[in-house]
């Protein structure tokens, strides 16, 4: 057994109390879990912005006078006086197009 | 650029998007929202675009913290002249997600609904208004008779006259740009199944062009078309140089004139160009007076102003073709199973085909945000399961209305901004 020394330093006991132990851990665990909160609500804003456009949408929608496309007199108007019909020759060559394969540029 | 842009035609804007060096913090925020993997560079190192992978969706853009993205065209000062000089009609081609976002940059509320007074600034500033809308109604009539055909095709083994052959099915959407370059570059073998109908977009510019040098009385080549898209993969889309359709119908019938070939759709503003012109030209959108369209191409359909919501496409579809398929109108117009911020959303619709008198069902499907859920759909069609008959793919997380050319919306680090003043380092 070694003897003990007088110089020998012992630490001080740890003194705070139970509550104010309670207390101060409380704190830091707050303070981490702020950014959790901030990140939280990021994420919800972000999804806020996109409803509030989605319902606009749908809300000019719901006031429209005709709500489906077939109905647009001015559509009508265009195939009688000028597009002749969905899928013809005119329409085929204004309205319609074609693809190209581009994936040899994609190494 | 170090690469050379080999998944561009001649002609093309090769990518829209670009990153700014010395704001890029190469935080890796932007690789997480962006659908191709497009964005290089280590973490901590200034990252940029590889842009044969990039679809120019600008989803970057508008998710940066740092406001590193930007966009490498910009002709707001180009439609400025143009707005100016007396000969030239310019046609605003307004976009249905523009509406409802544009009040933002104008201090109304998200999501404000603002057709009238962005008509009347639209008017203000020398516009002549054709509503994009209108060519979605447009579109639905084309791309809902080509689904007609292809459904009836596979169903009933109809011939159909649309080109020499028909497509098969499951039909993809095509009004989304980025979402056809997607397939163009990455599944070319997917191509058929693409609809044929030109984007609401393209096909304002060839009818403007065409039909509307009635409506405006002005000759092709005097009118000059000007996209307002919520988008900045559009800027790419009106640059292909197939898109002169409406030319050559002048060429055919002889009213194109002696001048250069002149494009579909002359250029594109985004809606935050929209909004930096008219405060260039001191127009306060907010306290506009509400206004009609003024003009025939502005009339359009509750159908056609809802192709900026995810699922909008495939809604107004689904009503006209269950009125032509049936002979009989829709009750309950509203699809909700497509609407919401789901990731793949599907419905099927059973209806009788009047012209066979069977009953058929109608499955659809609808995607949004490519880079999360496009994979398991695309997989099901290469596979030759896809139990779909019809898909909608919109590039951005819920349409149109959050496309990459919309007003940026604080959002993540953006508080960050108004605090650093504070600091003497900055």
């Amino acid at each position: 057994m070694e003897k003990k020394q007088g110089y020998q330093y012992t630490e001080n006991p740890f003194c705070v109390s139970r509550r104010q132990f309670i207390t101060i851990s409380g704190i830091i665990v707050a303070l981490m879990a702020l950014p959790a909160v901030w990140l939280r609500m990021a994420v919800s804003s972000r999804n806020d912005y996109i409803l509030a456009r989605t319902k606009g949408l749908y809300k000019d929608d719901v006031q429209a006078k005709i709500r489906v496309s077939h109905a647009n007199k001015v559509v009508a108007q265009y195939y009688r006086d000028f597009g002749g019909e969905p899928l013809g020759k005119l329409s085929e060559e204004l309205l319609h197009t074609k693809y190209i394969n581009r994936a040899k540029g994609i190494s | 650029m170090n690469v050379a842009a080999r998944t561009y035609q001649k002609g093309e804007i090769p990518g829209v998007i670009a990153i700014k060096d010395t704001s890029c913090k190469g935080c890796d925020a932007c690789k997480r929202h962006c659908p191709t993997g497009a964005i290089q560079g280590m973490f901590g190192a200034t990252h940029h675009i590889d842009v044969d992978r990039c679809l120019s969706c600008g989803q970057c853009l508008i998710n940066c913290p740092f406001g590193a993205p930007y966009e490498t065209v910009d002709t707001v000062n180009e439609v400025m002249a143009k707005l100016k000089d007396g000969g030239t009609t310019v046609v605003g081609i307004i976009a249905p997600a523009v509406r409802v976002a544009i009040g933002e940059d104008f201090g109304l509320p998200p999501g404000a609904l603002a057709t009238g007074k962005l008509y009347g600034a639209m008017k203000k500033a020398g516009f002549e208004i054709l509503d994009n809308n209108f060519t979605a109604d447009l579109t639905i009539m084309e791309e809902g008779t080509e689904f007609i055909q292809r459904a009836r095709h596979a169903l009933f083994g109809e011939k159909a006259g649309h080109g020499a052959e028909t497509g098969p099915l499951p039909q993809f959407t095509s009004c989304c740009p980025a979402w056809v370059r997607y397939v163009e570059t990455r599944y070319p073998t997917l191509i058929p199944h693409l609809s044929s109908a030109k984007s609401p977009q393209q096909m304002a510019g060839a009818v403007a062009k065409t039909y509307g040098t009635r409506v405006w009385n002005k000759e092709a080549a005097k009118i000059y078309t000007v996209g307002i898209m919520p988008c900045t993969a559009k800027k790419w889309e009106a640059s292909r140089p197939e898109f002169k359709s409406a030319y050559e119908y002048g060429r055919k019938t002889g009213s194109a004139g002696t001048g250069a070939p002149y494009p579909d759709v002359d250029t594109v503003l985004t809606t935050r160009d929209l909004s930096r012109l008219f405060k260039k030209l001191n127009i306060n959108l907010a306290t506009e007076k509400e206004s009609d369209g003024g003009s025939l191409l502005a009339e359009y359909s509750g159908a056609g102003t809802i192709f900026g919501n995810t699922g909008g496409v495939m809604e107004a579809a689904l009503r006209t073709a269950y009125a032509v398929l049936t002979g009989e109108e829709l009750k309950n117009l509203e699809f909700k199973a497509v609407r919401g911020l789901r990731g793949i959303k599907s419905a099927s619709v059973t209806l009788k085909d009047s012209k066979y008198n069977k009953d058929v069902t109608i499955r659809v499907a609808v995607v949004h945000g490519l880079a999360e859920n496009i994979t398991p759909v695309i997989d099901e069609v290469l596979a030759g399961r896809s139990p779909y008959h019809f898909i909608e793919v919109m590039n951005c997380p819920g349409g149109c209305i959050n496309g990459g050319g919309q007003p940026i919306q604080g959002g993540g680090s953006s508080w960050l901004g108004a605090i650093l003043p504070w600091f003497a380092w900055k």
